[in-house]
């Protein structure tokens, strides 16, 4: 680490989102969070990579052939934006959160990096807003973003793009963090994903 | 210090930058005390006169806070929770009890102020109070006493006297340049735009690197009041409540950004979302938070 170039460390995918396994246990026993089984990798189509093109083909051998196999089961969807997801469903957390991390790494690998955009998990929350109002049992999303090396919550209040709740999102970003979570630390960056296919 | 305090690494690149810019503005008004000398400007004559407002207005500044911002000193009785987080922090920085104002006010703020932590000042409004809870207000009275623990009033005030000193001959100049005078008249008058010119060049440099140094101060207090507190998170969770931060999270699509940067050269979610930030006399709460949020990592 050098006196005037000091770096952040840089995180591997898996090192960020393994968190989750830990931050979703410490919630589950606070009666806040109760993790869905579902999760969608969100990559663009890109019609020259032959990978791509042809992934539909390799998922199969990814999750259920080799050491790491599950049973996690899986769709593939086009969404309106021309965007895939590869929607996964898991009744064992652990499993769902490597399935997601492999088939994450699988694209990335394979592809340009931009192509890969995000890994959404989808939950159910309670939240205490303020010393005047909560929310149960809302539909949330946490969202890893490839780019960002990072989670940040996602709570859409309707399906237009803009329609969120940010003053519970920024809550359930603090207990997220909290629990050990590794949340984006810019606001800015915290995209919402309007309209999310499962 | 206190065995309790929390104690993290100075950031060497902040340490740095900090006395660097100090080292600036001495090079830049000892140059100009230089200049306007050997143009024969009798700078000893103003800068006495400066000297003279600055020295009254850094002495009382506790009173000339609480006469300008209407706040009210409040009682051990009156406000006994604020004093005894206030009395918490003193005795953990080792300094006398500050004296303690409140401000009816909503807009959410805090200062400090006083020549030194024998003559100091905390005021809150009763925004504040309102909004934060009672962690996230002792880390924000944590961050305002380290302001006078660093020495921070001190530092400002001699940086921003030379600022008041170089705006007065500006105008002393201006005046001169138009109506003549100092007993030069006409012949002077080359020197005298010379010395004009010189003296916005260095007014405007000057205000830069003071308002640089009031954001490293800032990043300074941010530092020294984790360590006080022990708690950056805390810190960092009132930023977020009192600036409004939550309001910077977008209202856009993540795909519309993924398909924006097929056609950028630098992906927009690398690129700052600060901006230029030369004129700001605090740096970016993103940047506080986000340093503070290190902080809470290393803990």
């Amino acid at each position: 680490m050098g006196f005037f170039n000091s770096k952040e460390k840089i995180f591997d995918d898996w090192d960020v989102i393994s968190t989750f396994l830990k931050s979703e246990t410490l919630l589950q026993n606070k009666g806040e969070l109760t993790p869905a089984r579902r999760a969608g990798i969100l990559y663009s189509i890109d019609n020259s990579n032959e990978f791509l093109v042809n992934f539909s083909k390799e998922i199969s051998s990814i999750l259920y052939e080799g050491e790491g196999a599950t049973k996690t089961s899986y769709e593939i969807k086009k969404d309106g934006e021309e965007m895939r997801w590869i929607i996964l469903e898991d009744g064992n957390f652990t499993d769902l959160v490597s399935s997601t991390y492999t088939i994450g790494n699988a694209i990335g690998s394979n592809s340009d990096k931009n192509n890969l955009i995000a890994a959404i998990f989808e939950l159910y929350l309670s939240v205490k807003i303020d010393e005047n109002s909560s929310r149960t049992g809302v539909r949330s999303y946490c969202i890893y973003r490839y780019d960002r090396k990072a989670f940040y919550p996602f709570i859409p209040t309707g399906d237009n793009e803009g329609e969120r709740d940010k003053a519970a999102e920024s809550v359930l970003g603090k207990d997220l963090r909290d629990s050990g979570l590794i949340i984006e630390k810019d606001f800015s960056q915290w995209m919402g994903v309007w309209g999310i296919p499962f | 210090m206190n065995k309790s305090v929390k104690s993290f690494k100075t950031d060497p690149k902040l340490v740095t930058r900090m006395y660097f810019t100090m080292f600036m503005l001495g090079v830049l008004y000892a140059a100009f005390s230089f200049l306007l000398m050997r143009l024969g400007v009798p700078i000893i004559f103003v800068a006495i006169i400066v000297g003279i407002f600055a020295i009254i207005q850094y002495s009382m500044s506790d009173k000339m806070v609480l006469k300008s911002t209407g706040a009210k000193e409040v009682s051990q009785k009156e406000e006994p929770e604020l004093h005894d987080i206030v009395g918490m922090l003193a005795s953990r920085y080792e300094m006398p009890m500050p004296k303690i104002a409140i401000i009816d006010s909503d807009v959410p703020n805090a200062f400090a102020t006083g020549r030194n932590p024998n003559r100091s000042l905390i005021a809150v409004t009763t925004g504040i109070q309102k909004r934060l809870n009672k962690k996230e207000l002792t880390a924000v009275i944590g961050h305002e006493l380290a302001h006078i623990v660093n020495g921070d009033i001190k530092v400002l005030a001699m940086g921003n006297f030379f600022v008041t000193l170089t705006g007065f001959l500006m105008q002393m100049f201006f005046f001169n340049m138009l109506f003549g005078g100092m007993g030069r008249r006409r012949e002077g008058g080359g020197a005298m735009m010379i010395a004009y010119f010189a003296t916005i060049i260095v007014y405007f440099i000057g205000q830069l690197l003071v308002l640089a140094l009031t954001r490293y101060r800032e990043y300074g207090a941010d530092h020294k009041g984790a360590e006080i507190c022990g708690d950056p998170g805390s810190l960092a969770d009132a930023l977020a409540k009192i600036s409004g931060t939550v309001s910077n999270i977008p209202d856009q699509d993540l795909r519309k950004l993924q398909t924006a940067n097929a056609f950028l050269i630098i992906s927009a979610s690398l690129r700052g979302s600060g901006g230029l930030n030369l004129f700001s006399t605090h740096p970016s709460v993103e940047e506080r938070i986000r340093r503070l949020r290190d902080l809470e990592t290393r803990m």
